[in-house]
């Protein structure tokens, strides 16, 4: 098609979205739109909330007590090489016992220097990249010889992923919601509108217009509902969530919300990109339907 | 046309083995009571409709199998005067037109021109940015020849072209067929009038519930005696 005829069928569609049942359909998709935007922030910045806690879990990996130095460094080499582990450091026993001491103050400090020998094992400290990562991690290190006992918050790691896993599939949820949902309601849009351009339809088929030339408007019309609906929609959101961000900031500063304008600006398009995917899903479901009138039905 | 059949449904049997040949550049009547089947026979060759039974053959193509999208290249090459005009009621007399064009993705300069000509032969110059509504059917009825006329198509298929017209503008019509027929273009024209018919001795064929009684080479709208 050339770019004038384009054009012109563009500004036909346009003028189409003017009628009530767009408008309608148009603060429907909207709807659907926040809707969704809402939910994928809440589970982003839960998210990105629970990595920051998720870089504090740390396995404690305690060694039997006879352990060389040979055994340790190629226990380290060994737990190194585990993938997602992201630090580990050797903490010998004396070290173990500052820390202690250091944990438990002046006081009770006097009680450990009465010991008479230092029960403390040798142990490392094993920083995993991942809170849903750390249980197999742990699995694995303790199949390794020389291994006493691993000690991790295993239930802190549970919960939290298993929220965060709750977020995502709801969100998911919603996501098909909106899709299949929103896609419906343009489809009975453009289904109407095309009933309403019934006449002419057949009229421009006698004269010898392309499927593609009659279709093209209805596309657009579709199209144009869906990127206009999340359009808005994702305006909406961004400014209030600006205005969140703000008030965060001073209110709550240790909570740390998503704020990267980069990753909002594509989350922002990533949005109006689903609205055009719901518009023009929308769209095919109806003409398809609608459109496929055969030639003896004309 | 070779031994075409088409049953609507409710087996209402419109047309019934029909043959009928028709040459390049030739310029035929169809003429019958109603309901003989005449715009039955027309549409078939615009592909309105298609045979129960039979082929059609159009500029050497037989088109009742054709493929979806080689339907409206049929009908580009097919100018056609509906009985019911189906002009666009949302679009000017001049875009109506110009619509025939633009399916064929013409040139801008070209569609100006070629719509302008048109307008000018069917005398509806003056009414070019009116809509279909505000016509008389007259009126209607010559925008639709233009439309008809306007991308000089290989054959022109017209269903009662002078059905809404004074004897005067009826005969200015005919001249403008005349003329695109001299031009090339074969004319196939349904037709209840007999004075044109008459006048012009150009071939009939006469149609009765849905069979080809006569077809004469310079013929008269009753069969002569
Ligand atoms: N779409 C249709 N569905 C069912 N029957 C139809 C249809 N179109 C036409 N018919 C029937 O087919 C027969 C022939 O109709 P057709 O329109 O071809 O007649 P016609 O010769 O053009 O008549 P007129 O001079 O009144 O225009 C009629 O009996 C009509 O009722
Ligand atoms: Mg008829």
């Amino acid at each position: 098609m050339r770019l004038r005829t384009i054009a012109t069928l563009t500004s036909q569609a346009v003028r189409n979205l003017k009628r009530p049942t767009c408008m309608t359909t148009t603060v429907v998709v909207m709807a659907c739109m926040l809707a969704l935007s809402l939910f994928t922030l809440v589970a982003v910045n839960l998210t990105v909330i629970g990595r920051q806690l998720q870089a504090g879990v740390e396995l404690r990996v305690f060694l039997l007590p006879d352990a060389g130095p040979d055994a340790v460094a190629s226990l380290e080499r060994s737990i190194r090489a585990i993938p997602g582990v992201s630090r580990i450091s050797y903490v010998p026993k004396d070290e173990a016992l500052r820390r202690l001491e250091a944990q438990l103050g002046d006081e009770n400090g006097l009680f450990i220097e009465d010991m008479p020998y230092n029960p403390l094992p040798d142990s490392f400290d094993v920083s995993v990249r991942r809170a849903d990562e750390a249980e197999s991690i742990a699995r694995r290190i303790q199949e390794l010889e020389g291994v006493e006992d691993i000690v991790y918050g295993r239930e802190m790691v549970r919960n939290l992923v298993g929220a965060l896993r709750v977020m995502w599939a709801a969100t998911g949820a919603i996501a098909v919601v909106v899709l299949v949902g929103a896609s419906m309601v343009v489809a009975n849009t453009i289904k109407l509108s095309v009933l309403a351009h019934n006449r002419e339809i057949e009229t421009m088929r006698l004269v010898g217009a392309s499927d593609a030339f009659i279709l093209f408007p209805f596309v657009v019309e579709g199209l144009l509902i869906g990127v206009i609906g999340a359009a808005v929609a994702s305006l909406m959101v961004f400014a209030a969530y600006s205005l969140l961000i703000r008030w965060i900031g001073s209110a709550a500063p240790f909570l740390k919300l998503v704020a990267d304008p980069a990753w909002l600006a594509s989350a922002a398009l990533s949005l109006v990109g689903f609205g055009a995917v719901v518009g023009l899903s929308g769209t095919i479901i109806s003409v398809r339907r609608h459109l496929r009138v055969d030639v003896q039905d004309v | 046309m070779y031994g075409v059949t088409k049953v609507y449904p409710g087996d209402v049997v419109a047309l019934d083995d029909v043959y009928l040949t028709v040459e390049k550049g030739d310029f035929v009547f169809i003429v019958g009571q109603s309901g003989a089947g005449k715009s039955t026979l027309l549409s078939l060759i615009y592909r309105g409709t298609v045979p129960t039974r039979g082929q059609v053959f159009v500029d050497g193509r037989n088109i009742v199998r054709l493929r979806r999208r080689e339907v409206p290249l049929l009908r580009r090459k097919i100018g056609a005067i509906y009985q019911d005009f189906k002009l666009l009621p949302d679009r000017t007399v001049y875009d109506n037109v110009a619509f025939a064009l633009e399916v064929i993705e013409a040139p801008p300069k070209d569609i100006s021109r070629k719509v302008s000509q048109a307008l000018e032969m069917v005398g509806l110059s003056g009414k070019a940015t009116c809509l279909p509504d505000q016509l008389s059917g007259g009126e209607q009825q010559r925008v639709a020849i233009a439309r008809a006329v306007v991308n000089d198509p290989l054959i022109l298929v017209a269903d009662e072209p002078t059905g809404n017209l004074d004897p005067e503008t009826s005969n200015g019509i005919m001249a403008l067929l005349s003329d695109v027929n001299c031009r090339g273009t074969t004319v196939i024209m349904a037709t209840h009038n007999q004075a044109i018919v008459d006048r012009m001795r150009r071939r009939v064929v006469e149609i009765e519930a849905g069979r080809i009684v006569r077809d004469e080479r310079q013929g008269t709208y009753c069969h002569e005696a």
